[in-house]
């Protein structure tokens, strides 16, 4: 009986260390070429001795104009190499909007209220009960203080002032722990996709912090719950342009304006699951930030689906035959997120998985289309890549998705889920909510690399590598501080209410 | 009333959560003095004269404070196998009323009716669906010159006046850290009778220097009444309802959440002097026994376990309420002599019969005490023209319906 498993066993471990082998020698190829090579020029050396080697040299024949070209030749080379390479750009720190307790939403509230102002319709009420309880959040996240109303009263004096309270909150905790002067800020990038008034959101915070006249401000609106990275890569290509400058990235999304007051099914998901939040992020090119940044990005990859029909209805706002305007989600949602990541990790695998695994995947891709189309298509171990993975807590359904996809483990997908339970879906900045999860729980370390993966509508996926270049020391400060110590927490498949 | 507008506008309602969550699954179920309460509602206004931290948000967010420690306040009445209440402590919150009033808080002292005191605490009763009613409103009333009224309403069966109290001293208390009067009655008539500390002391003298402030008053608003409504002088019964949280061997600490008042017949002559009504009321209360109280919590027990309904407990003869131990006008929402309220009122709803004598402290310390009645319509008339009680120089308020 024990004889039986045994040979399983031997087996799996046999070609967990052929796999390990076969990484080694591969990632390292250039070494190991390396290493034989620089032994036959030093035993060589040896072997010759001083005086063959001094008569090698004086044969070459080198005057002094010789010398001075090749040396000219070499500076020269070496110049326009180090110019041409993009400016680092390094993330200096970033503060996440802590949500006050006093706006928390219980579940037994949303469903009271969901009854009160759903009186004729108990279906619906049935409807969005069972989403909240399926929906992996907790008790604990946040709606601004206009949906507390029975009705929600969204007037666009209540919408600026969440915007105000949020993203101000969120700056001045930057700024208490950078010591970033506002006249130092010279590119300021706001995202908020459903909230859009005149003057701007990014005009609002250049007049409340008295920002300098001769700075660069953009303001993205509708580019979906992916628009964080998109800022980031329009701040990164300014910072190619400007050197020595700051730039504050601003990403929230305003949840008073969007309360759908209909029933349609496919737009009632947004009620259930947007939640307050807001991040800001300091950027610098400067290199005496380089001492005190925690993170440098090296890659931002873009990727937008819009051009599939079906890719471009599945997020889309309009209004229900009642005359109700709301953003409907379509079925096929998590299908078109699938293919989206497919089109990302096309491109993003490149540049960031190990040439063992890049080989391997392409030894596979040949051989599928050669010799026999019916092989498995590879999937790459992007754990060897990555240490930390932030998935866009959109909703339970895309971690589970992603965390299929891409066979990451339940530890990998940690930071998603429980920024899910604790804060819900706080669209753009939710990525920042899951950074700040791993930092706060000590994980990060120097030389950690960081994969942020975000989802829009669009259909968009936007990706960002981050490499850690500072172990960051806990406690931290931060949304988690007071709360970190009850998490990881186990969430229920159904929460019953 | 003024003609036309009303002067109390409510614009806006909301659900008002605590801070902290509550942990599921925690539920108690209602006492049988509390299911006694079933017909009564309680209704209490706080007013605040304005001061530096006293502003709305500020008042939502330390009520937010308050509510993590009253797990049962935010919690929903479900029945329970055995037909009684259960309160499901499911952390759904309290209701929270925004109003605003077009007058100054001096103006509205002076010058509003009971039934408009009413406006300031809002009440919805018990509809269809008991799992989505909240069985406490609170009401966050703005005067003109950003002086506060704080209104709070619940049904008798959650909680007695002195619990109640603390609800809103706990929330003062916490707004203090961070940066409670009467409630109106439902009833025909009342009026509110304030009495300055010299008028007590001087009715005391006129009486029985040793009697307490709350049987001297008790007895002198018992006679007039009687009088008034044509009692024929002799033998009365008075129903006294008295706070036994410290009259028991083991007593309830003052922070006891819940019923804990005790209702008995006191007797006595009221062809007699005052003075001697006094006595036998002030000997009634200082002679209540604590088999006396168990008595009525089984009798209580009794009837609810025979599955009878709640009994009309302030009624049908003239009820005297002693509250005059309450620390209402402890709740101070700020720092300093400014923080403390400028008036508390307290009204029973649901009272019927002969009427309700309720006995407050007042703003000012000392003896001084706020008297409230409520009556049938001719005999409040009368009281608020009574020469026996006018000697004594008591502002009168808030008269009218209620």
């Amino acid at each position: 009986m024990p004889a039986a498993p045994l040979p399983e066993f031997s087996s799996s471990v046999k070609l967990k260390y052929v796999k390990l082998g076969y990484q080694y020698l591969v990632n390292n190829f250039l070494t190991f070429l390396l290493v034989p090579v620089m032994a036959t020029v030093v035993l060589e050396l040896v072997r010759l001795g001083p005086d063959e080697i001094l008569a090698i040299w004086r044969s070459l024949k080198l005057d002094l104009v010789g010398i001075l070209c090749s040396a000219f030749l070499i500076v020269f080379a070496a110049t326009v190499y180090f110019m041409s390479r993009p400016r680092p750009v390094f993330l200096v720190d970033y503060a996440c909007f802590k949500p006050p307790s006093y706006c928390r939403v219980p579940f037994a509230t949303f469903i009271e209220h969901t009854r009160l102002l759903n009186l004729d319709d108990p279906k619906s009420v049935q409807f969005q009960t069972r989403i909240l309880e399926r929906s992996g959040l907790g008790e604990e996240t946040c709606l601004p203080p206009a949906n507390h109303f029975i009705p929600p009263n969204p007037t666009m004096e209540a919408s600026r002032a969440e915007a105000q309270f949020v993203i101000f909150s969120a700056i001045d905790d930057l700024i208490k722990k950078t010591g970033l002067k506002p006249k130092d800020i010279d590119i300021l990038v706001v995202n908020c996709s459903l909230f859009s008034p005149t003057p701007s959101l990014s005009a609002m915070i250049v007049n409340k912090y008295k920002l300098r006249s001769n700075i660069r401000s953009f303001n993205l609106s509708g580019m979906g719950c992916s628009a964080g990275l998109i800022s980031i890569d329009l701040a990164r290509d300014i910072l190619q342009v400007h050197p020595n400058s700051n730039a504050l990235v601003i990403s929230t999304e305003i949840i008073t304006p969007n309360f759908y007051s209909g029933n349609q099914r496919s737009m009632l998901l947004p009620n259930c699951l947007f939640r307050m939040g807001a991040a800001a992020i300091l950027l610098s090119n400067r290199r005496r930030e380089a001492r005190r940044a925690k993170y440098r990005l090296v890659h931002v990859v873009r990727t937008h689906k819009g051009a599939d029909d079906r890719a471009y209805r599945c997020v889309y706002e309009e209004e229900d035959p009642q005359g109700h305007s709301g953003i409907s989600l379509s079925k096929d949602l998590m299908a078109i997120a699938g293919e989206a990541l497919k089109s990302n990790i096309t491109t993003i695998g490149p540049l960031v998985l190990p040439v063992s695994e890049q080989l391997l995947f392409f030894f596979t891709l040949v051989g599928r289309k050669l010799i026999n189309p019916k092989w498995k298509p590879y999937i790459p171990d992007f754990k060897l890549a990555f240490e930390h993975f932030c998935i866009h807590a959109g909703g339970r359904a895309v971690i589970d998705e992603l965390q299929k996809n891409l066979q990451l483990s339940p530890e990998h997908v940690e930071a998603s889920r429980m920024t899910l339970h604790r804060f819900g879906n706080t669209s753009s900045s939710s990525l920042w909510y899951e950074l700040n999860y791993i930092e706060s729980k000590g994980r990060m370390r120097r030389g950690d690399r960081v994969w942020q993966i975000g989802f829009g509508s669009g259909f968009k996926c936007n990706s960002a590598v981050w490499k850690c270049i500072r172990t960051i020391k806990t406690p931290i400060d931060g949304p988690w501080a007071d709360c970190i110590h009850r998490y990881p927490v186990d969430i229920p498949e159904v929460v019953k209410c | 009333m003024t003609a036309g507008g009303r002067r109390v506008t409510v614009f806006a309602k909301s659900t008002a959560v605590s801070a902290t969550p509550v942990r599921p699954g925690k539920t108690y179920p209602l006492s049988s003095l509390d299911h006694l309460m079933g017909r009564h509602t309680l209704h209490l206004v706080f007013y605040y004269r304005p001061g530096p931290t006293l502003d709305r948000d500020g008042l939502k967010e330390s009520l937010s404070e308050v509510l993590s420690h009253y797990p049962a306040v935010t919690g929903r009445l479900n029945r329970g196998e055995d037909g009684g209440w259960i309160v499901k402590c499911n952390d759904a919150g309290v209701r929270l009323l925004d109003a605003r009033a077009s007058v100054t808080l001096e103006e509205w002292l002076g010058s509003a009716s009971a039934e408009e005191e009413m406006e300031l605490a809002y009440w919805e009763p018990m509809g269809d669906d008991p799992s989505i009613w909240s069985p406490y409103y609170i009401q966050i009333t703005e005067f003109e010159d950003k002086a506060f009224a704080i209104g709070l309403s619940c049904t008798h069966m959650h909680a007695d006046p002195t619990c109640a109290t603390l609800l809103v001293r706990a929330w003062a208390d916490s707004h203090r850290r961070a940066c409670i009067a009467y409630a109106p009655f439902l009833h025909p008539s009342s009026a509110t009778f304030r009495f300055s500390d010299l008028a007590v002391k001087s009715l005391l003298a006129d009486l029985q220097p040793e009697a307490s402030p709350f049987s001297a008053l008790a007895a002198l608003f018992w006679s007039r009444i009687a009088r008034a409504a044509g009692v024929p002088p002799g033998p009365g019964d008075l129903t006294l309802v008295v706070d036994i949280r410290k009259r028991m061997h083991a007593p309830l600490p003052h922070g006891f959440y819940g019923n804990a008042l005790h209702f008995s017949r006191a007797r006595a002559d009221l062809a007699a002097r005052v003075a001697r009504v006094a006595d036998e009321l002030g000997r009634h209360v200082a002679g209540l026994q604590e088999e006396e109280i168990w008595a009525a919590a089984e009798w209580a027990h009794d009837r609810r376990q025979r599955g009878e309904e709640a009994f009309q407990m302030y009624g049908p003869e003239l009820t005297c309420f002693a509250l005059d131990h309450v620390m209402a006008y402890g709740a101070a929402f700020e720092e300093g002599e400014g923080g403390r309220p400028a008036h508390v009122s307290c009204r029973v709803g649901g009272a019927e019969g002969e009427g309700l004598v309720v006995v407050l402290p007042a703003a000012e310390e000392g003896a001084a005490r706020t008297v409230m009645v409520t009556l049938p319509e001719e005999v409040a008339k009368a009281i608020c023209r009574d020469d026996a009680i006018l000697r004594y120089g008591p502002t009168v308020m808030f008269v009218g319906r209620g």
